[in-house]
């Protein structure tokens, strides 16, 4: 039932601890990337970003394919938290897709001579925002509780299928966008360890930070269905 | 009977279309205005080069099918026949089956009218028209269940107009790429290509009629 929304739930209580961790996680992956990791034979430090975009691109695949379960679970139980876990995750999503093409603008100019350019690994990736931002527009039209979640959870599934596309857009077109260096096909990074390391380290700190914005934001997202339900009882 | 059902929905539709061809005709000047209009903003050079010409085909195909989609459910709504079809057993499925195999008589015929208009107003030359044809029919199969697919999930939103296209157009990006890349292969003589391309068209329309088959009756209200 939606009225036990505010009691506390064991992601609630361990909300203050993946804050903790995030911060501790955060502070460690900085360090390791930008004093312990070397300095890139081509790009020098500048490949530092690396640590960063990545990280957010990461994030922002884990959001969209928590979103697309959600909506999974929802459509099939009905019940109204998976909603609430999809649009906190859709949110997370946004934010980082847009961080990551930031990120990824910044370290395109150095590198590539400019900040933009039309490659299949940039469109892929800002038409997956556009995506996300729609099925964000969707649920914010709609003032019904179920049938929006339905509405979006519908949407949730669908929008799924440019998650890979972005990934592999880099493997099936000639790209100016480098290939993956971790998730490769033959499961063999190309980076050097220390790099690797600190890039691993940079991803657990991001993926904490997304558990503990997810406990906050689908906290706020069930009062606020709490709040609906009541009124309309 | 779910077949026979979405054959029933589908003759509707044709019957429908064909007592008031709003929706024919409204995709059909829109494909051959966006043709013109486009073709002049980018010049007669540009224009008729393969590439560029069979783009604007393709993106002018792709609101017209937005346009004739949203038409068609509109139509439903101001009949108030979509409570009637949804109550029936099995309705659901076969208002999404039915809806999409109208959807694709109606592209096919607009695609052969803005095809021929693109052919003779920019001097297009086709080395392969077998090919290019492949290429047109795997591109309308792969628009029309997007299509379906999206107006029902907006159907009873409000300001839809302006949201069918904000949340479909990013969709159908990989299959406007793969239209415009295989009707320019078809164009310029590479079979390989073309056909490569025509593929990919099925696996997507493939992949969106199991997808809409699966969730869509769950967003139809």
């Amino acid at each position: 039932m939606i009225s036990t929304a505010a009691k506390t739930t064991t992601a609630l209580r361990a909300r203050p601890f993946l804050g903790a961790a995030s911060v501790v996680a955060l502070f460690v992956a900085l360090w390791m990337a930008l004093v312990w990791s070397p300095p890139d034979a081509a790009m020098g430090n500048v490949v530092r970003i690396l640590y960063v975009h990545v990280a957010n691109a990461w994030l922002a695949y884990l959001a969209f394919v928590v979103v697309f379960l959600a909506s999974v679970a929802y459509l099939w139980t009905k019940r109204l938290v998976f909603d609430a876990i999809a649009v906190a995750s859709a949110e997370i999503g946004v934010l980082f897709t847009g961080l990551t093409l930031v990120l990824g603008s910044i370290w395109a100019r150095p590198t590539w001579g400019v900040w933009w350019s039309w490659e299949p690994r940039l469109i892929t990736t800002a038409v997956m925002f556009a995506m996300y931002v729609g099925y964000l527009l969707v649920r914010n039209l709609s003032d019904d509780l179920e049938r929006r979640a339905t509405r979006a959870a519908v949407l949730g599934i669908v929008l799924v299928v440019d998650v890979p596309i972005v990934h592999l857009s880099v493997t099936w077109m000639n790209a100016l966008h480098q290939l993956p260096s971790v998730l490769r096909p033959d499961l063999s990074p190309t980076l050097d360890p220390s790099m690797l390391a600190s890039l691993i380290a940079m991803t657990i700190a991001f993926t904490f930070l997304y558990a503990y914005l997810m406990t906050a934001r689908v906290d706020i997202e069930r009062r606020r269905q709490a709040r609906v339900l009541e009124a309309r009882a | 009977m779910t077949l026979r059902r979405i054959r029933i929905i589908a003759v509707r539709e044709a019957l429908a279309e064909r007592g008031q061809p709003d929706g024919l005709i409204s995709a059909v000047t829109f494909v051959a205005t966006m043709i013109l209009v486009e073709s002049l903003a980018v010049g007669p050079l540009a224009a008729n080069q393969p590439a560029i010409a069979a783009a604007l085909f393709w993106i002018a195909m792709a609101f017209a099918a937005i346009l004739a989609t949203s038409r068609s459910f509109e139509r439903e709504l101001e009949d108030d026949a979509l409570s009637a079809i949804l109550a029936l057993p099995g309705g659901r499925d076969a208002i999404y089956g039915g809806k999409v195999l109208a959807l694709t008589a109606l592209l096919a015929l607009v695609a052969i009218v803005g095809g021929a208009l693109s052919l003779v107003l920019l001097s297009l030359g086709v080395a392969l028209p077998g090919h290019l044809l492949t290429v047109a029919i795997a591109g309308v199969l792969s628009l029309s269940p997007v299509m379906v697919l999206f107006v029902a999930i907006a159907l009873r939103l409000r300001s839809r107009g302006a949201l069918v296209p904000i949340l479909v157009l990013p969709v159908l990006v990989p299959q406007l790429v793969a239209a415009t890349n295989g009707t320019a292969a078809a164009a310029s003589g590479d079979a390989a290509g073309a056909l490569a391309w025509a593929g990919l068209l099925v696996a997507f329309a493939l992949v969106y009629w199991v997808l809409g088959f699966t969730i869509v009756p769950a967003a139809l209200e």
